[in-house]
């Protein structure tokens, strides 16, 4: 009864954690986009504010950085359960035109953290993220939620 | 006390870590630690084509990144001694110009969103949308354009496209001017914005502020003026102000955008026939151009040997105007809020910035601080 | 206060009502526009596996040529596969193909036309018409037709030619077809330069050796690649193109070398007036001496010298494997034939 609940709210509320570990911006400011009344993220409960320590999804935006290695490990503990961590963008999920001779990335995300969902395209269009959020996020967070409980 | 702020913080989209010295709530002084988002592509473009290498200029940001493929496919065109074609020239305007409007309109959205203003951030950005439609229309991309080549551009523009962007423009100037007379009467936004986080005429040489955050400071100094597209072919103005507040910031980038709207109805207006491309043989040698970004001057030094770059170097805007941003419009700012609204006024943009380690000859690199480190 | 006039008069106006009753989701919120680059399309059937789309993507592992298992009734199809993960969207693979109609489609980027779509090649193709006995096989053997004949010459069109060196697999003369690297010019040279200098020194080390050597006989000796290897390697790091420049220049290099022997001096210092370059000078405490950086190799002096001073002899090598299976460069030296004054 109560975990029906919890996944019926659950569902239509999700706070989402942008987090750019060395990108390009543009994935980000596609993610502002969605906030825009075209796309109007927050008719389907999603929330974007950029803080960890309320939000059920990471998405992460950035091939890894030197200084980002241990910080998206501090940033994915001080998440709390149920999270799901989702790559947006070709830089998390293999380093992008960044992973290459003399780059200073340390691509995938994947070694650093696990990784829920992944989203190609450099940069996805606004809808491509939408349809990918929206198709993995509320189930995802409500699975994860009854397998620690 | 010192207050940290970032790298991970409700109030910015990109990682940086602003230090505020505050006493109480007056903030005293500012910090700030760069080298988040460091990826080398100087590095990376050595020893690469031009073909590749211009996919990378791209991705220094996403924001502006058609002015870096611009300017790097013109330092190639300047070490070649070779110009595009004019109908070449004016599809580059075109671009530009799409791509500083919707970066000007994400820039005051910024701007609101930190100062909560949550219905002029949804207006701009609801500005915004048709003109990312323009630039996807014509380049098939609504960010990494993959638009400019050495010699002139890729793909030849419709009568459709140019009509269909004539009538997103014609609607945008309408619209716009209700947004912009909200934010200049607006007793609220004026009380965030008016006289916070100042920034002289003086100051802002010594920092070397360029773009919007210069001009506004009174600095009347835009490179489009010695472009020579602009030069020659299109009626251009340098839009400054004094005032050199936060007001003054968002107000000069506000102002620029009708400025672009006829520069793009200039060039549809007059777009010559002829070639869009010609090819061009890469000579060896040096090269350097300038270019106005969104938020500044842009310049690229490029070494090549007529094959493959040996040596790149790119400077851009968001460095000096960050610094500047630092050292004297976050000095003696009465509230936390209003510095960062101060903050979000000179438009960050930090994946530009980081290209730069510094390394001492005794210790080894060390963590890049601002351009004051610079001797 | 004034806003709160401003938000009471914006609602009498009753425009939010017309705007409310007229709301409606506008419809390009998922519809791409025809120039949309989306992941390239790949059409199996029409791919040659030259290999183009890969030279040229700019992202690390966007693109993988990957070939069918062989049926009994035909061979398997090569292709390119997109990895969706590393692919930025560019389009440049489309625009780089050579095939007609293009296996790779992206936007409105395959339509761009030919002679803009430029291949950063690695290599590029020449035919030397000396050693050129016209077979034209290399003409079969292209896929997209950028060898032809031209005044009974056969001549490589760099414009079409996709670096894929399937002719010079073809090729049935070794040196007739040469695929040169156009990069790294400058560290080309200093490798160059450092395998000659190393070569010369060799060869002058052992001079007591080439003395006793009569004018008939042809001298031999070995030479280890491997430190050569190493040293070439530590300037341009890429062990193919190395090994690839190595034997190009050894396959083509003909030394002359000069030696000297003091002891058979009389300082008649005929030589010091003729030589072209002033590299033999003469001085009371030293005698008759040769500077080999200055020298030309011209053998003027070994002509002129009436007492067999300079020796003139002429080096050819190869890179082979001795009985050891090492690879060695083989050095053979030959005493000239050039007439000398008694």
């Amino acid at each position: 009864m109560l975990d029906a609940l919890k996944d019926i709210i659950r569902k239509s509320s999700i706070h989402v954690c942008l987090v750019n570990s060395g990108g390009c911006n543009g994935c980000d400011i596609e993610v502002v986009a969605l906030l825009s009344p075209r796309y109007d993220l927050e008719q389907y409960g999603i929330y974007v504010h950029n803080n960890p320590r309320e939000a059920d999804v990471i998405l992460v935006t950035g091939a890894v950085t030197e200084q980002w290695k241990e910080n998206l490990r501090r940033i994915y503990t001080k998440a709390p359960e149920p999270k799901i961590v989702v790559a947006l963008g070709n830089c998390p999920i293999s380093g992008d035109v960044f992973n290459q001779e003399g780059g200073c990335v340390n691509a995938p995300v994947s070694d650093f953290i696990p990784v829920d969902a992944e989203v190609s395209g450099c940069p996805p269009r606004p809808s491509e993220i939408l349809e990918a959020i929206l198709a993995v996020a509320p189930g995802a967070i409500a699975a994860k939620g009854r397998q620690k409980e | 006390m010192i207050l940290p702020i970032g790298p991970i913080h409700p109030a910015l989209k990109e990682p940086l870590r602003l230090k505020l010295k505050t006493q109480g709530e007056r903030v005293i002084s500012a910090e700030i630690d760069y080298g988040y988002v460091h990826r080398g592509i100087e590095r990376i473009m050595v020893g690469k084509t031009w073909q590749k290498s211009i996919y990378l200029a791209e991705r220094v940001c996403g924001i502006c990144s058609y002015i870096h493929t611009q300017t790097f496919a013109e330092t190639f065109e300047k070490i070649s001694d070779e110009r595009a074609p004019l109908r070449a020239q004016y599809l580059r305007v075109l671009t530009n110009e799409l791509d500083r409007i919707q970066s000007h309109l994400l820039a005051n959205s910024t701007f609101f969103k930190a100062v909560e203003h949550e219905t002029l951030f949804m207006y701009m950005l609801h500005l915004r949308e048709p003109v990312m439609d323009a630039i996807e229309l014509l380049t098939g991309n609504r960010v990494n354009m993959g638009w400019n080549v050495v010699g002139g551009v890729r793909m030849d523009v419709k009568d459709v496209h140019l009509q269909q962007i004539m009538t997103i423009m014609n609607k945008l100037e309408v619209e716009y001017q209700k947004y912009v007379e909200m934010y200049e009467q607006g007793p609220l936004m004026g009380l965030r914005s008016k006289k916070v986080g100042r920034m002289t005429k003086e100051e802002a040489i010594k920092a070397r502020a360029v773009g919007p955050i210069g001009r506004a400071s009174g600095l009347k100094h835009d490179l489009r003026e010695d472009h020579h597209t602009y030069r020659d072919n299109l009626d251009f103005k340098v839009i400054w102000r004094k005032e050199g507040d936060t007001f003054a910031r968002n107000m000069n980038r506000f102002d620029e955008i009708p400025q672009s709207i006829s520069l793009i109805k200039q060039v549809i207006e007059n777009l010559p026939e002829g070639d869009i491309r010609k090819k061009v043989e890469i000579g060896a040698g040096f090269g350097e151009w300038r270019n106005e970004a969104p938020r500044g001057e842009v310049t690229y030094m490029i070494e090549t040997n007529g094959n493959l770059i040996n040596n790149a170097s790119i400077r851009t805007p968001s460095i000096m105007n960050i610094d500047a941003c630092a050292k004297y419009m976050l000095k003696d700012v009465a509230t936390v809020s209003d510095a960062i609204a101060a903050y979000a006024s000179v438009d960050p943009c930090i994946a530009c910035v980081e290209r730069v380690v510094i390394v001492d000859e005794k210790g080894g690199e060390k963590q890049f601080q601002g351009i004051f480190d610079i001797k | 206060m004034s806003s709160v006039i401003w938000y009471m008069y914006e609602f009498a106006r009753k425009s939010w009502a017309e705007k409310f009753a007229g709301a409606k989701s506008e419809h390009d919120i998922v519809e791409k526009p025809d120039r949309f680059r989306d992941f390239p399309e790949v059409f199996k059937e029409y791919c040659i596996g030259c290999g183009a789309c890969t030279a040229a993507c700019p992202a690390p592992g966007a693109i993988k040529l990957v070939r069918d298992e062989d049926t009994t009734d035909m061979e398997g199809l090569t292709y390119p596969v997109i990895v969706m993960g590393a692919c930025i969207r560019c389009g440049f693979c489309a625009e780089v193909c050579p095939t007609d109609p293009k296996t790779l489609t992206c936007g409105e980027n395959h339509l761009i036309r030919e002679e803009f779509t430029i291949l950063p090649v690695d290599k590029m193709f020449v035919i030397d018409d000396y050693l050129c006995i016209r077979c034209k096989k290399c003409m079969k053997s292209c896929q997209v037709d950028a060898i032809h004949e031209e005044d009974n010459k056969i001549l490589v069109d760099q414009k079409k030619c996709i670096s894929c060196g399937d002719c010079l697999d073809a090729c049935p003369v070794k040196g007739a077809l040469k695929g040169i690297y156009i990069s790294n010019i400058e560290e080309q040279k200093q490798i160059i330069n450092l395998i000659v200098q190393t070569l010369e020194k060799t060869i002058e080390d052992r001079q007591e050796d080439l003395k006793k050597l009569s004018s008939d006989k042809i001298f031999k000796m070995e030479y280890p690649l491997v430190e050569l290897k190493e040293k070439a390697i530590n300037i341009i790091p890429k062990e193919e193109m190395v090994m690839d420049l190595m034997e190009k220049i050894t396959d083509r290099l003909k030394m002359r070398i000069i030696t000297w022997d003091e002891e058979k001096c009389t300082k008649c210092r005929l030589c010091v007036e003729e030589c072209p370059s002033g590299a033999i000078t003469y001085n009371k405490e030293t005698g008759v001496t040769r500077n080999p950086e200055k020298c030309l190799r011209c053998s003027t002096c070994h002509q002129t010298c009436p007492f067999g001073v300079a020796g003139y002899y002429l080096a050819k090598f190869l890179i082979d494997k001795n009985s050891d299976g090492e690879d060695v460069i083989l050095i053979t030296l030959k005493p000239s034939q050039l007439p000398v004054v008694d």
